[in-house]
């Protein structure tokens, strides 16, 4: 029987792999898959806490778990929009590597 | 209309002028000088129909700063006698003086922006008058400074005009310093900035006697500099360099007497430190008789003008120092702001005539050319040298009798300066209106506009007649020293003064084509600027191996290169961590992510 | 009386039927649809006044608050969105020039059309008080923000600044969420009243739990307010983002996320075990701020980019009232502040776009010999930067005195000290551009700089108002909270 230790540790390495991937991959689709990687760690928490920390009348917490819908509508916007830029990134600049963006800086 | 909003009205509608001007006033010249006039003859209107009024309600202040209750600053009015008659004379002879600039500047260049000046200056002048804490008077006090350079400064293509404006900023500067030293220090005594709160806070002072006589001191060093006492009174000459009409309102009958006003307005603490008195009357003293020493040997018709208002403030500021109420003093600063005005008015209408010749040696002969500028002047001079019975006849000896009675030796000097001041005025008139034409200017001068004529008449009238006892209750509630205590050969002395000096005017100068004597001294200004200059260059040439080695190396070097390349380098060397690159962005956002949670983890 | 949610529901049904207008060709002229914006923004700007007691179920449920702070924030943006809409009318032939499209004008529509959903989003956000809400209302302004920022499809430069926000904006929404699961986990509240109430009978065990929750929601919302070391982005998107755009995140995006911060970081300011090490937080990352804000400006030479430093060193002055939050005052000072801020911060790009456009370029090299060009707009600009800077009679100047004051009281010495020595090099700074305008000649054939009336118009009225208030402060602090 998992606790809620392990629910957590895994949320924890999801949440470390797609902290991973956004600092040493070099593709910005693949950063960006990291990042919903990392939503994806947080909603997985939510949702193993609001399952093992009941209420006093013993139903979970369901705040949690509308917060984790919210997260995957949002994450799916977020995606929408972000693909979006990218793809005009790619179409101007040919190129989805984050070394090639650099002009703004100092 | 109440009592509680025309000082309101009479405060704000000068600003409103001066903001119109601006926006508006470029699309024409009558438009602006119309609005100036205006909102100088509304303050005029208001500032009478107050002083009739014998009922005034309570003023209504607005909280300005809110710091807790140690320092809340408001914005209020004190409406009592002493500012209901300032505010007569401010914006009376304002508006006179704003409707002969319409006359005078006529073919002056930028003239839309000189009224926007003048009104911002009234504004500026209204809001010490009224001012009711020594805040919103030190603000008003430095936008005064400010109009005033504007307008000193008014031919700011002209090397000196721009200099002197400087120059008046700069030394009044140094007065400032210490009034905002001296507001510093009765703050942190009594906790309050207001007049009334200070007055009531009083008799918790008697304990310490130093420390408010110190305080004092260094609220006075404020009227030193706005009023031009020695020895910060080198820039009032200089100031001559404006307008005329700037000279006349600001240098002679308003601004630099704001000082003594500032010193009535604080008169009830002034009683009880009598040693700060003290100091106040020497200053004043000394100020009259050596300015007027300074007088007799000027040759610009404005420069002896400025040194007799030097002087005549010196009277003022004796009398804060000497008389048992700041009536004798305000009774002064009335009669002098009417006479003064008129002397400057009347010789800026000689200067117009002259095509602004200031030299009087030039002139010559004037007394056909400009009849009525003469007439005036003969009333503005009259009153001036104290000729019996005219205004500056009762004010100036009110004040000396005091003198005498308090500190003899300061009396009678005030009573020699009095001979002086009746020698260097009928010197200038004669020189100027009698004798032959000394140039090709003085022959064909001619008379003035009625716009400027008009004005000076008016001023005429109390100039001559405003000190006559039955004139001057109405406005002050004067003390008479004890006949018996004054000493006898005071009033026989002050008439001789009075005709001797006349006279020997008169002698020496009456067909003069030059100047008979020659003393450099007095010339010179008793050395005074030149020592300030010599101060300046040489002293500082003198030790300038020293000091250049030392601004070189330590304050050029050390205070300001290295800091300043320092930080350039700092913020240079800061700017490579914006590198551009996001990974990197991700690499120090994660680093700061695990700095804070090492500091809220860390036990 | 209006319901407050209505004040939302309405900018949100105003972006639909401005959507709906531009789909349909209502509006001949895009600029049209920017006037219906401001039109139906100012509407719900004047609803603001006639709000009834909170009735409505959010209230009831603890979702969502109308309180004065956040009356006052809903206003604060409504009037930035009249202003960046304004500023977009100004800046459109830039946006028609580097948007691609099939006949002329097409695709800058939506461009006043976003900035009418950030709005709700940024309204609504004040408002949260849960962190579903308060999640909700900053991913819509975000995400709103991705476009608007990379909207300028022809330049690399907003693309560049469009992807590099959009990867840093969604990494702070990774550690953002993350946080709230422990918060979550240890509280078993997302409700901020409801976590306050609970929050001293957490058992001590728990505490490492909420910390670290607590860090990461910092982490997160530094990002928004641009702390340092979560800033990085500011400079970059600020430089590349269309200059409204730019405005708005100056000055919008970061109010909203220091009032979230407030409510946030509220609760935890009652406990002492959670307050010293808050205090600690707030106090170096104010200190970072200030110094890395303050000293990387100088070397600059583009305008958007020192003032996107310059928005940085800012939030080094907000963050020290945050620091001082203990005193009575110092909730003021912050709100005195922004509210300056904004003055000051939409006078400097109100000015800027008109300018860009004459000169073709946001350098301070591309101000020079303003001043015998355009004498109003140097004047204007002077204004901006002296307030900027903290001149006395300015309202930056009491903005700052409140902020040092509030950090005096408190005992914060050493912020105190870094503020006046950073204040110091911020006049060095800003006086580049005053320099420019004044001193430096002008180009050969330039002339007066073109500008709409209503760029003039919100020019002269910001201006006054920072000389209004930087005489008579009083006026506005009566207004506070």
């Amino acid at each position: 029987m998992p606790t809620l230790a392990h629910y957590l540790l895994v949320s924890g390495l999801l949440f470390s792999l797609g902290l991973a991937g956004v600092l040493l991959r070099r593709n910005i689709l693949i950063i960006f898959m990291g990042l919903e990687l990392m939503l994806n760690a947080a909603n997985l928490s939510l949702v193993a806490f609001s399952r093992f920390n009941l209420l006093p009348n013993g139903l979970p917490n369901y705040n949690a778990q509308v917060l984790v819908f919210f997260i995957i509508t949002v994450a799916a916007a977020e995606v929408a929009v972000g693909l979006a830029i990218i793809v005009a990134l790619f179409r101007a600049k040919q190129t989805t590597h984050v070394e090639d963006l650099n002009t703004l800086k100092f | 209309m109440s009592t509680q909003t025309a000082p309101w009205i009479i405060l704000f509608s000068p600003l409103a002028a001066a903001v119109l001007i601006f926006l508006i006033g470029r699309f024409s010249k009558t438009l602006s000088a119309g609005l100036a006039i205006l909102s100088a003859a509304t303050g005029c209107f208001l500032s009478w129909w107050l002083f009739r009024q014998t009922e005034v309600a309570p003023q209504l202040s607005l909280e300005w700063l809110n710091f807790g209750p140690e320092l809340t600053i408001t914005i209020g009015i004190t409406l009592d006698h002493l500012s209901k008659v300032m505010l007569l004379v401010v914006t009376t002879i304002s508006t006179l003086v704003f409707i002969y600039s319409t006359g005078y500047m006529r073919d002056e260049e930028g003239y839309t922006r000189f009224f926007a000046g003048l009104s911002l200056f009234l504004f500026s002048m209204l809001g010490i008058v009224l001012a009711d804490n020594f805040v919103m008077m030190f603000i008003f006090w430095e936008l005064v400074g400010v109009s005033s350079y504007i307008l000193i400064g008014h031919y700011y293509s002209k090397d000196s005009a721009a200099d002197a404006g400087k120059q008046a900023f700069i030394v009044n500067r140094i007065g400032d310093f210490g009034f905002m030293l001296g507001i510093l220090l009765l703050w942190s005594a009594t906790g309050t900035v207001a007049f009334s709160g200070l007055l009531s806070a009083i008799p918790g002072f008697e304990g310490a006697p130093v420390y408010l006589t110190v305080a004092c001191v260094l609220v006075f060093m404020g009227t030193v500099g706005k009023s031009a006492q020695m020895p910060l009174h080198v820039w009032l000459p200089n100031s001559m360099e404006g307008p005329t009409p700037v000279s006349s309102l600001l240098h002679a009958a308003t601004m630099v007497a704001a000082g003594v006003y500032m010193l009535a307005r604080i008169f009830p603490i002034l009683e009880v430190v009598p040693d700060a008195r003290e100091i106040i009357a020497w200053v004043g003293g000394i100020t009259c008789f050596c300015a007027a020493l300074m007088a007799t040997q000027q040759n610009d018709i404005k420069r002896i003008l400025a040194y007799s208002t030097i002087s005549q403030l010196g009277y003022m500021v004796l009398g804060i120092g000497v008389a048992p109420t700041s009536s004798e003093a305000m009774f002064h600063l009335f009669t002098h702001a009417c006479f003064k005005c008129l002397l400057f008015l009347a010789a800026g209408s000689v200067m117009i005539a002259m095509h602004h010749e200031t030299d009087m040696w030039h002139m010559g002969g004037l007394r056909k050319k400009t009849p009525v500028t003469m007439i005036c002047f003969i009333a503005g001079m009259l009153a001036l040298s104290g000729c019996p019975f005219t205004s500056g006849y009762f004010s100036k000896d009110l004040i000396i009798e005091w003198a005498v009675l308090k500190i003899p030796f300061l009396g009678w000097l005030a009573a020699a300066a009095a001979g002086l001041t009746a020698f260097y005025i009928f010197r200038e008139f004669f020189v100027v209106f009698f004798g032959k034409a000394r140039s090709e200017h003085a022959e064909h001068a001619h008379e003035q506009p009625v716009s400027m004529l008009v004005p000076m008449l008016i001023l005429a009238v109390p100039a001559l007649f405003a000190g006559l006892p039955m004139i001057q209750e109405h406005f002050f509630t004067l003390s008479h020293p004890d006949a018996h205590a004054v000493p006898h050969l005071l009033h026989p002395f002050l008439y001789a003064m009075f005709f001797g000096g006349a006279g020997l005017a008169a002698l020496l100068y009456f067909k003069a084509e030059k100047d008979p004597v020659s003393i450099p001294l007095f010339a010179n200004r008793l050395y005074i600027d030149d020592v300030y200059f010599w101060f300046v260059n040489k002293i500082q040439g003198g030790g300038s191996i020293v000091l250049s080695w030392a601004d070189r190396w330590v304050v050029d070097l050390v205070i300001v290169q290295v800091p300043s390349k320092l930080t350039w380098a700092c913020g240079f060397a800061l700017r490579f961590l914006q590198i551009g690159s996001i990974q990197a962005y991700a690499f120090f956002f994660g680093a700061g992510v695990v700095g804070l949670l090492y500091i809220m983890l860390s036990k | 009386m209006i319901d407050p949610v209505f004040l939302e529901v309405s900018v949100v049904v105003l972006g639909i039927f401005l959507l709906m207008a531009e789909a349909f060709g209502l509006a001949k002229e895009k600029s049209t649809l920017a006037w219906w914006a401001i039109g139906g923004l100012a509407a719900v700007f004047i609803g603001t006044f006639f709000i009834g007691p909170n009735s409505n179920s959010f209230e009831v449920s603890g979702f969502y608050v109308v309180d004065g702070l956040s009356l006052f924030f809903k206003r604060f943006v409504l009037i930035s969105t009249i202003l960046v809409l304004v500023m977009s009318v100004d800046y459109l032939p830039i946006v028609q020039r580097l948007v691609p499209a099939e006949r002329p004008g097409a695709g800058s529509g939506e461009f006043f059309i976003l900035p009418v959903f950030t709005c709700a989003g940024l309204m609504w956000m004040v408002s949260a008080t849960d962190f579903i809400m308060i999640f909700c209302a900053l991913e819509l302004v975000t995400i709103s923000f991705y476009i608007q920022v990379a909207y300028l499809r022809r330049s690399m430069s907003s693309l560049e600044a469009g992807t590099k926000y959009l990867i840093l904006g969604a990494l702070s929404t990774g550690f953002l969420v993350y946080g709230i699961t422990w918060f979550f986990g240890a509280t078993g509240q997302t409700n901020l009243v409801a976590i306050r109430e609970v929050l001293p009978l957490i058992p001590v065990a728990n505490h490492p739990a909420i910390l670290f929750g607590l860090a990461l929601v910092l982490v997160a919302l530094g990002f928004k307010i641009a702390a340092v070391p979560f800033q990085f982005w500011v400079p970059d998107v600020y430089q590349g983002a269309p200059t409204p755009v730019t405005a708005y995140l100056a000055v919008a995006s970061k109010a909203a996320g220091f009032l979230v911060l407030i409510r946030v970081l509220e609760p935890f300011f009652t406990v002492p075990s959670f307050q010293n090490k808050l205090f600690l937080a707030l106090v170096l990352l104010a200190l970072l701020t200030l110094v890395f804000g303050n000293l990387a400006a100088i070397p600059q030479t583009n305008f958007k980019r020192l003032l996107g430093y310059s928005s940085i060193a800012h939030a080094g002055y907000l963050l020290m009232g945050l620091a001082a939050i203990g005193d009575a005052f110092a909730g003021g000072a912050v709100v005195f502040y922004l509210s300056g801020y904004l003055l000051m911060t939409f006078l400097a790009f109100l000015i800027l776009v008109p300018v860009t456009k004459a000169s073709g370029g946001d350098d301070i090299a591309h101000f020079n010999g303003l001043a015998r060009r355009s004498p109003g707009l140097a004047l204007a600009m002077l204004i901006a930067a002296a307030s900027l800077a903290g001149v006395p009679f300015t309202v930056g100047f009491f903005g700052k005195f409140f902020i040092f004051e509030a950090a005096m009281n408190q005992g914060l010495y050493l912020l105190v000290l870094a503020g006046i020595v950073t204040v110091a090099s911020g006049f060095y700074y800003y006086f580049k551009v005053i320099r420019a305008m004044y001193w430096q000649p002008a180009p050969e054939d330039a002339g007066p700089v073109a500008i709409t009336k209503t760029s003039s118009v919100a020019i002269f009225i910001l201006a006054m108002l920072i000389l209004i208030l930087g005489v008579y402060p009083q006026l506005l602090i009566g207004m506070l909270p």
